[in-house]
Parts: structure tokens; C-alpha cells; sequence
């Protein structure tokens, strides 16, 4: 989800910021640098390993330690190796250095290239005649690149892409599979890279390794790049990138493998994390049914990407979400609304304020799927940041619904529970909440039933927490709260009241209801 | 969590923010709490108290309070606590045979995946690791021990603050007694900390020497005081504990003839009036330096209230101990507490020690206790008077204590004085539960070390024995009736 509250989609439109690719591509974005600086020191690394691991042997104490002197030397010897012009020896020493990188913890990325070996390794690489040379070179780099962002440019700067580009051709599936790795990394640095290897030609050289015999592991690293090629706004790739890209990738969503289809899903959610523009795209492939069944899987891991992208669709057009509705989604949401994680029952509450922030007709379909009820439950019962996702809900639904039904979300349950919510700290939240409670006054008012409205209201203990409000330090809520009280519950609301006419239909509103309402 | 500066670390931390404070339900961490909740006060730290019977409630009040928690509080010392980077560590890589990618910790799976990685090479590295991983938490676990007393860690800190006063050292006071009432350390522990309490009630008793109210009734004072715990001879090496009951029986009768029934006599000395004890430890010095036994008394403290009350440290802690097992799991636990302190009951605590001693005189009497090989085993039944005393823990624990004391000097078998002793007691007759309970042998070397709680584990998981181990006491379970037999037999073999 983005990180900007998206509720109404109205307020979801995404500036494009529009800036040259060529400038991005040669600027060193700074704060690229402090995000990705923070994001590895926090992020968990999560990535499965792959399986093919050539080199049997285990690592020895030594290219555990930690003592500086031990690294210093061995480096000393790395780079003697690795200077030399013996073939033997300067795999050895890209040996050594690949042992040191890779790893526990601690690995000695800067000594490495402080120790100017970067040169070597990218040279390395073109050895074709020597695959196990250009093997441990291509690893060493990968580990180097994986580091902050100034690890990677050095790795860039020593000119390693066009080398990594080329290797991915390599007869050899555990070479091609390091550089797709490697690139990888290159290209989740940032924009800026992605960008730089996107107009090397990275694209059609990595799709020609897309062949059916690919073992899974190295499918897993494919599609773990591809989605890296996809990532990051400011600017987002090219349209033409996303269209070459695209077909793979709606392959790999149809593989079997939970890994590749989570990242390909991932992948999906960065596509459709933009303007509608970005959001047609992605619908026009006819991925959206295979999305919505993606949702009823049992892994997290393939769950989470696939509501995020669902999510970001229906924060798009009225067009766009009803291609989402057509799909099937408002069969999954449900479940996913009682999912066992928070997160999710979070992002699915958002996609449905979303869709509830549409037209009447997408309203109503949210009422014949059944969604409201489990809306209530979430209201009721879910972590604070999905109650709060489940208020927009209510309130662009109360916002664009007709009266009938407003009517049917208050017989579910859907007044009491946002009465309820009144009493929570956040004050934005609070106003929301006023909002809907104003809204389907509205509708009361249209019923002719805004004394009966009033009445129930008090009865769900509404009235004591919207007087209580009066209180508030935050100015708006308690001028929201007073308009509230002043229009419905005054002494001057209440003549308001008489002087409409009183509809000849039940009253909607009226004792019986609220009778229904506490026979627990 | 760990630090070693409290205030810097911990209380400068919290001071600003608003605390959850998760407190079991033992004395020494409620007296802890009432130090925090003074200094808090103070602070105008806002702060919720929670209490806390057991891992399960823990766990439960935690993600309820998940949202608002910074910081966590929980008050149970251990000692010894191995690195970090040795026990946890970020998930880098995971199991190469898994799939899903879903091992490890909970946001797993669920969270966006990393923009860069490594090639690790980890596959021995891993292994080693985690063997060695495996060995420190044993090592750890494996034993059942406490380190200072927390309320003793928390007096230190408003020490440190220059903001103890003298409700708060007797609260601390009580924390350390505790621990030595229920014989969590060992004794030269209680005489180190004894002593730094010492000085402590010394500076505050100094303090008040100037103060025109010494004489008013509010005025507490605190005094240090000999115990002599003779109902439950400590010390007794040499002569058995009945002998040692029976000298000071003598004494009392003026070396009357008849003697009393045991129960009688003790329930006399304990209603006795300090001061009147005060004067028999001239003469129990004498019996006892008669009978040639070490030194029995303890160092102890008692406190002054006004002119009338005078509460030896243990009193308060029996007393709070039975009140706290009185009632059900609530917040009620620290209110009961609260009232306790307030109007001491020592009704509670002489019906327990009676319960006690009857329960002690019939187990021996009857033989129930038996050896089953590498301990002691000792399964009280439903119709044992008293026995409702004991489906808790505290009370067991002290009734375990005494009876393997008991045992160890009434039987002549010489292997079975240094074999440990596992009670069970009926907990809850409708479910079908016992509560079992392990202490290490008797000795005076010992140094503590509760290896139960590892056991017991382990008997159960071998036996898919159906046990609660929820207790911050590791070496007290429940367990289903049912799975008894087979449960045993599992110690058994893994205590051979």
C-alpha cells in the first residue's frame, strides 16, 4: 500500500513527476543512498537461497573472523593472487575473497574494495576460457553489489554491467544464474541503475533465459530481477521496459513454484502502484482473474503481493475497479477480511473503501456479496489501523450510497460499531467518523425519520460520546462534534424534525428496529 | 530485557513514556512493582499494571497491549544471559528445503522483498551455529535460577536517584526474604544481600534519629532481628528435625514431663509475642550449642508500626503468599496484596504451617514417599486432609521443601538423603489435573540450581504427555492424571 493514506480515489490520482530519464540516470540520487542505508540495516533479508551450490567444500574459522589482522592478511595474499598472471593462482584468490564475502557475518565488503580488487574481478569476467574463474569473480561482485549503496556504484563504476549482460548468455547455468543475480542487485539499488541497465539492453538478454528446461532456483532468481526491474517510482520505468517485461512476467504468474509466483506478484504491485495510466496496463493483459485466485492461496508470501496489487487496481478509475469486481474480487475479500494476519485484514479493508468510494452500482454489489457484514466485524474487532482503514470504508460508502443503501448498513450493525469507534485517540479518525455519522443523517433526513435516527443513536450510547467530543482539544473534531449536536439533537433540530413530513413506510429507524437491534 | 545501567538504560527511558508494566504473580516482583509505582508517582510516569500468573497470561496481556508497548517490564532475574548475536540473529537465509520461503520469524512472508541480497555460503556454518545455539539455551535453561531479588534491583535504582525512602526499603526487604523463604537462593546470597539491606535500614534509621516524631504512631521503623525459623530447622545436620522440635519443646514446658503434641507447641511459639521470642534466644542458644548444632539463627528484619505492630520480614511474606494463592487470576492478585500488607493475617499463615506440619507427620508416617530410582517421588492423594492447600504452588513448594528435609532425616538410606524430590499434588479434581513440582536434594552446598523445568519438558514431549508449563517457575507443571504413569517413567529414564 502506498504510503499515502489512499482512500478516496477521487484524491488518488499519482503526479507523475515527469523528470528525464537521462538526468536520473546520471545523478547520484542522496537520498537513495539514506534509504537504502536504512533499509539494510532494518530489512531482513528473506531470500531463499538457491540450491545449486557448486563449491562443496565448507568454510574453514579462518574466513570466519573477525580479528582485522587475519582479514588484512588475507587480503594481502587476495590481492597478490589475484595480480599474479598464473591462472591457478588468481582463482584461487578470487576464491579466497569469494569465501570472505560470502560469509556469515561481517563479510569485508569495503576492505575489498578499498583493496582496488574490483578492476580484476570485472576483468575476470570476460574469461571465458576459464568459467571458474569468471564463477568466483561474478560471485565476489554480487556479494560487493549487495551492499549500501555505494557498494554498488563502486561495482558499477568498475564497469561490471556490460560484463554481467554479456555473461548471462554464459553456456554455464551457474554463471548466467550469478549474473542475473548480480544485475538484480545493480538494478534494486534504485531508479537510477534500474534505468542504466534497462538501456543496456538488460530486458531481452534476461527474457532469452525464460526457457521452459530453467531449472526453479534459477527461475527464482530471474524473477526476483525482473520484479527489481519493475520497482521503484521517480520516475517508474518506461512504458516500453513494462511492455517487454510484461508477457514474463504474466507467464511466471501462472508457475507453480510459491517463490517465483511471489515475486512475480511483487512485481505486479510495483506496476500497478502508479497512475491509472500504469493501472491499464496491467489490466489490459487479462491478469486480473489469475489475480483474484491468487488471493485464495494459502502462502502469505504469494497473498500479501497479490492484495497489494488488487488493492492499488480499485484505487483507480470507476472502469478500472469494476474490471476488478468483474474478476471475482469481492468473492475473496471476505475471507481475506478474516484473515489470522492484521496486515491483511488491513489491506483488505482498504480495498474495500475504495470500491466503496465508487459508484452506486459497485456499492450495491458490495452489499449482494455480503462484504458489510464482515465490515462490521472489523469494526468492531480488528487491530486500530484496519478499524481505521473499515471507517473510510463507511464513510465513502455512506458518502455515494443511496438511501436504501446507508439503510442496510446501518440494519448490519455498521452505526453501532463506528458510535463505537468515537472514543479513539486519533483525531483524524474521529472526524471521519463524524463525517459518516452526518452522512447517514442525510439520509435519515430524506426519510423523514432524522427524530428516530436521533433516538437510536442516543440509545448506542452515540449521543454521550459525540457531547463528550464538545471537549476535545482538537479544534475541528469539536466543532465538528457541535454542528453535529446543534443540527440533530437541539432544541431547534427537534422542530426542524416536526415540520417534515413524515413518510408513510415503516420507519426505518424506528423502536422496532432498534428492538432487533439489542435482542441478543 | 537486559542492561546493565538501570537508570541510564531503563528508567531515563521510560520516565517520558507511558509504561505497560507486566508483573508475575510472586512476592518478590510485586514488591519490585510497588518500589516502580512510588518512583513512577513521583515521576508522574504514567504507567498500566498488569499481572501476570504465567507465560500464557503474559503472552496474552502483551499483544493486548502490543500497540502501546515500547518497553517491557517483566520482573524475574536471571543471571548469566548469553549474547544476543548468539541466539538470535537475522533471518539472511533460511531452510534450504523448505519451501514458501516462510521460516523464522512471523513478518516473514508477509513483508516486501529485499531490494539487494548476499550469497552466503552457509550451509556448515549454519549447522555449527545452531549447534551452538542449542547448547548455550540449554545451558541457560536448563537450570531454574535467580539472580538478585527484583525489588532489591529496583530499591538500588531509587537509591541511585536519591529517591528511597523507608516504605521502599521494606518493600525490598521483603523481596529478599521472599527469595529465601521459598529457597530461591542460596544462603550466602541472602547473607551478602542482607547485609547491603543492613546498611541501607542503618542510614535510614540514622536519618530519623533527629526527627521530633520518632515517637508518633505513624513513625515505621525498621530493625534488624535474629530469626530463629526452629519450626523449620534450617540448619538441622546433625540431629533430626523431630529431635530438634522435641528439645525445644522441653524448653518451653520448662522441661515438663509430657510434651505436647507437636502441633501445639509450634502453633504456641508462633502466636508468641516477639518480644517473648526475644528472650528464649538466650536459651536456645544454650540447647542448641547442647545439642551441637551449628548456628540456627538467621539474620532477619522486622518492622515497627507504631507501637503495637511488629512484623517479622517472613510473617509478611507467608502471609502474602497465602493471599496471593487465595485468590482466583485477576487483577484482584495485586489489590490481595495491597490488603495484606495492610492488615496482616496471621490466621492464614498458621493454618498453613499447621497444614504443613500434619501433611509432613503423615507422609513420613505413611511412607508415601518413595524412590523410584534417581528421585524421590511423592504423590499426595484427594483425601489427604489439607491437600486443597496444596494444588498451589507456593504452598507445595514449601511443603516439598520441608518434607524432603524431613525425610532426609528420618531415613537411614544414605542414597536416598541426596536424591531430589518430585511432589505431586491434585490441582484441579473436575479437569483431571495435578500440579507436579521438582526440587533438587537437600544439601548444603547447594547452590539452587532447579534443573526441573528442562526435564519435565522434555518427559512430556517424549510422552506427548498433555502439561501446562506456564509458571515462571519452570520446575512447577501441570499435568493431566492420566498421563501421569507414563510421564514418569519418561523422568525416570532421563534422570538415570
Amino acid at each position: 500500500m502506498p504510503t499515502e493514506n489512499l482512500t478516496d480515489k477521487r484524491l488518488s490520482k499519482f503526479k507523475n513527476k515527469g523528470k528525464d530519464p537521462l538526468k536520473m540516470r546520471e545523478r547520484r540520487v542522496a537520498e537513495c543512498v539514506e534509504l537504502r542505508k536504512a533499509q539494510r540495516v532494518e530489512s531482513i533479508l528473506k531470500r531463499r537461497n538457491i540450491e545449486f551450490q557448486p563449491v562443496e567444500e565448507p568454510l574453514s574459522p579462518e574466513y570466519n573472523t573477525d580479528n582485522q589482522q587475519v582479514i588484512s592478511a588475507t587480503i594481502q595474499e587476495i590481492i597478490e593472487n589475484v595480480n599474479s598472471d598464473c591462472p591457478e593462482r588468481q582463482t584461487q584468490g578470487c576464491q579466497t575473497a569469494r569465501k570472505l564475502l560470502s560469509r556469515e557475518r561481517n563479510p569485508p565488503l569495503k576492505e575489498v574494495v578499498e583493496a582496488g580488487l574490483l578492476s580484476r574481478f570485472v576483468e575476470f569476467l570476460s574469461r571465458n576460457d576459464n568459467p571458474t574463474l569468471q564463477f568466483e569473480a561474478a560471485w565476489s561482485l554480487t556479494n560487493v553489489a549487495s551492499g549500501t549503496s555505494w557498494h554498488t556504484q563502486q561495482v558499477v563504476e568498475h564497469g561490471a554491467v556490460p560484463a554481467f549482460i554479456s555473461l548471462l548468455a554464459s553456456p554455464m547455468l551457474n554463471i548466467s544464474e550469478q549474473a542475473v543475480w548480480a544485475l538484480g542487485n545493480i538494478a534494486g539499488d534504485g531508479p537510477s541503475y534500474r534505468d542504466a541497465l534497462i538501456d543496456c539492453n538488460v530486458i531481452p538478454a534476461l527474457l532469452a533465459r525464460l526457457t521452459p528446461d530453467a531449472p526453479v532456483g534459477y527461475l527464482r532468481n530471474l524473477t526476483w530481477t525482473l520484479s527489481n526491474l519493475c520497482r521503484n517510482k521517480n520516475p517508474f520505468p518506461r512504458f516500453s521496459a513494462v511492455q517487454q517485461m510484461l508477457p514474463s512476467i504474466i507467464q511466471l504468474l501462472h508457475h507453480s513454484d510459491k517463490s517465483v509466483l511471489s515475486d512475480a506478484c511483487w512485481a505486479i504491485s510495483y506496476l500497478t502502484d502508479g497512475p491509472n495510466e500504469r493501472i491499464d496496463v496491467i489490466i489490459k493483459t487479462g491478469i486480473l482473474p489469475r489475480l483474484v485466485e491468487l488471493l485464495t492461496f494459502e502462502e502469505l508470501a504469494v497473498v500479501t503481493p497479490a492484495l497489494r496489487s488488487i488493492g492499488n487496481i480499485v484505487s483507480g478509475s470507476d472502469v478500472q475497479t469494476q474490471a476488478a469486481i468483474d474478476a471475482g474480487v469481492l468473492t475473496a475479500l471476505p475471507k481475506l477480511m478474516r484473515h489470522p494476519k492484521p496486515n491483511v485484514q488491513k489491506e483488505a479493508a482498504w480495498a474495500v473503501s475504495n470500491i466503496a468510494a465508487g459508484p452506486r452500482p459497485q456499492i450495491q454489489q458490495l452489499i449482494t456479496c455480503g462484504l458489510l457484514s464482515p465490515l462490521v466485524d472489523l469494526l468492531k474487532n480488528a487491530d486500530f489501523k484496519t478499524q481505521r482503514e473499515a471507517v473510510w470504508a463507511v464513510t465513502n460508502y455512506t458518502s455515494g450510497g443511496t438511501v436504501e443503501q446507508v439503510v442496510q448498513l446501518v440494519k448490519c450493525g455498521g452505526l453501532e460499531a463506528i458510535l463505537n469507534l468515537l472514543t479513539v485517540k486519533d483525531a483524524k479518525t474521529v472526524l471521519v467518523i463524524l463525517d459518516a455519522i452526518n452522512n447517514i443523517f442525510l439520509a435519515a433526513e430524506k426519510l423523514g425519520e432524522v427524530e428516530k435516527l436521533c433516538l437510536l443513536v442516543e440509545e448506542l450510547g452515540g449521543l454521550d460520546r459525540i457531547e463528550l467530543l464538545q471537549n476535545h482539544e482538537n479544534n475541528t473534531v469539536y466543532r465538528a462534534a457541535q454542528a453535529l449536536i446543534e443540527k440533530y439533537f437541539s432544541e431547534d433540530a427537534a422542530d426542524e424534525c416536526l415540520k417534515t413530513e413524515a413518510t408513510e413506510t415503516d420507519f426505518v429507524f424506528g423502536p422496532t428496529e432498534v428492538q432487533r437491534r439489542f435482542d441478543f | 530485557m537486559f542492561v546493565t545501567d538501570i537508570r541510564k538504560e531503563f528508567y531515563d527511558v521510560v520516565v517520558n513514556q507511558r509504561v505497560a508494566l507486566l508483573v508475575s504473580a510472586d512476592i518478590d516482583a510485586l514488591c519490585a512493582c510497588k518500589i516502580l509505582q512510588a518512583l513512577f508517582h513521583c515521576d508522574h510516569v504514567q504507567y498500566t499494571l498488569v499481572p501476570v500468573t504465567g507465560w500464557q497470561d503474559l503472552g496474552t496481556a502483551f499483544l493486548e497491549h502490543k500497540e502501546q508497548i515500547k518497553l517491557l517490564i517483566k520482573q524475574d532475574d536471571d543471571l548469566g544471559v548469553p549474547s544476543y548475536d548468539d541466539i538470535f540473529r537475522d533471518d539472511e537465509d533460511e531452510d534450504e528445503d523448505g519451501d514458501g520461503g516462510d521460516s523464522g520469524n512471523e513478518s516473514d512472508g508477509g513483508s516486501e522483498p529485499s531490494g539487494k541480497r548476499r550469497r552466503i555460503e552457509r550451509q556448515r556454518a549454519k549447522r555449527e551455529w545452531e549447534a551452538r545455539r542449542r547448547e548455550i539455551l540449554f545451558d541457560y535453561e536448563q537450570y531454574e535460577y535467580h539472580g538478585t531479588s527484583a525489588s532489591m534491583v529496583m530499591f538500588e535504582l531509587a537509591w541511585v536517584m536519591t529517591k528511597d525512602t523507608k516504605d521502599m526499603l521494606w518493600w525490598s526487604i521483603i523481596g529478599l526474604t521472599d527469595q529465601w523463604v521459598h529457597d530461591k537462593i542460596t544462603h550466602m546470597k541472602y547473607v551478602t544481600d542482607i547485609a547491603t539491606l543492613q546498611r541501607h535500614v542503618s542510614r535510614h534509621n540514622h536519618r530519623n534519629e533527629d526527627e521530633e516524631n520518632s515517637l508518633s504512631i505513624d513513625c515505621m521503623r525498621i530493625s534488624f532481628e535474629y530469626e530463629y525459623p526452629v519450626q523449620y530447622c534450617e540448619k538441622c545436620s546433625h540431629e533430626s528435625w523431630w529431635e530438634c522440635t522435641r528439645a525445644i519443646q522441653e524448653i518451653l514446658q520448662d522441661g515438663a514431663a509430657s510434651i505436647l503434641p507437636l502441633k501445639q507447641v509450634r502453633q504456641k511459639f508462633n502466636s508468641m509475642d516477639l518480644s517473648i521470642k526475644e528472650n528464649l534466644r538466650e536459651v536456645i542458644e544454650e540447647s542448641s550449642n547442647k545439642f551441637g548444632m551449628k548456628d540456627i539463627r538467621v539474620q532477619t528484619f522486622s518492622v515497627h508500626f507504631g507501637f503495637k505492630n511488629r512484623f517479622l520480614a517472613s510473617d509478611v511474606v507467608h502471609a502474602a503468599a497465602a493471599l496471593l494463592e487465595s485468590v482466583e487470576k485477576d487483577e484482584g492478585a495485586t489489590d490481595n496484596f495491597i490488603k495484606a500488607l495492610d492488615c496482616l493475617s496471621r490466621s492464614n499463615i498458621e493454618k498453613l504451617h499447621l497444614g504443613i506440619d500434619l501433611t509432613i507427620a503423615s507422609c513420613i508416617c505413611t511412607n508415601l514417599i518413595l524412590s523410584q530410582g534417581p528421585f524421590l517421588y511423592c504423590h499426595l492423594l484427594e483425601g489427604t486432609p489439607d491437600v486443597k492447600l496444596f494444588s498451589k504452588p507456593l504452598a507445595l513448594t514449601l511443603l516439598c521443601k520441608y518434607l524432603l528435609k524431613a525425610f532426609v532425616c528420618s531415613t537411614r538410606n544414605k542414597r536416598c538423603k541426596v536424591l531430589p524430590l518430585i511432589m505431586a499434588a491434585p490441582m484441579d479434581v473436575e479437569k483431571g489435573t495435578v500440579i507436579v513440582l521438582g526440587i533438587p536434594p537437600e544439601s548444603e552446598t547447594s547452590d539452587k540450581k532447579n534443573f526441573f523445568g528442562r526435564a519435565f519438558e522434555k518427559a512430556a514431549e517424549s510422552t506427548s504427555s498433555r502439561t501446562l508449563h506456564d509458571h515462571f517457575d519452570t520446575s512447577i507443571i501441570e499435568l493431566k492424571m492420566e498421563d501421569r504413569g507414563k510421564f514418569l517413567d519418561a523422568l525416570i529414564t532421563l534422570l538415570s
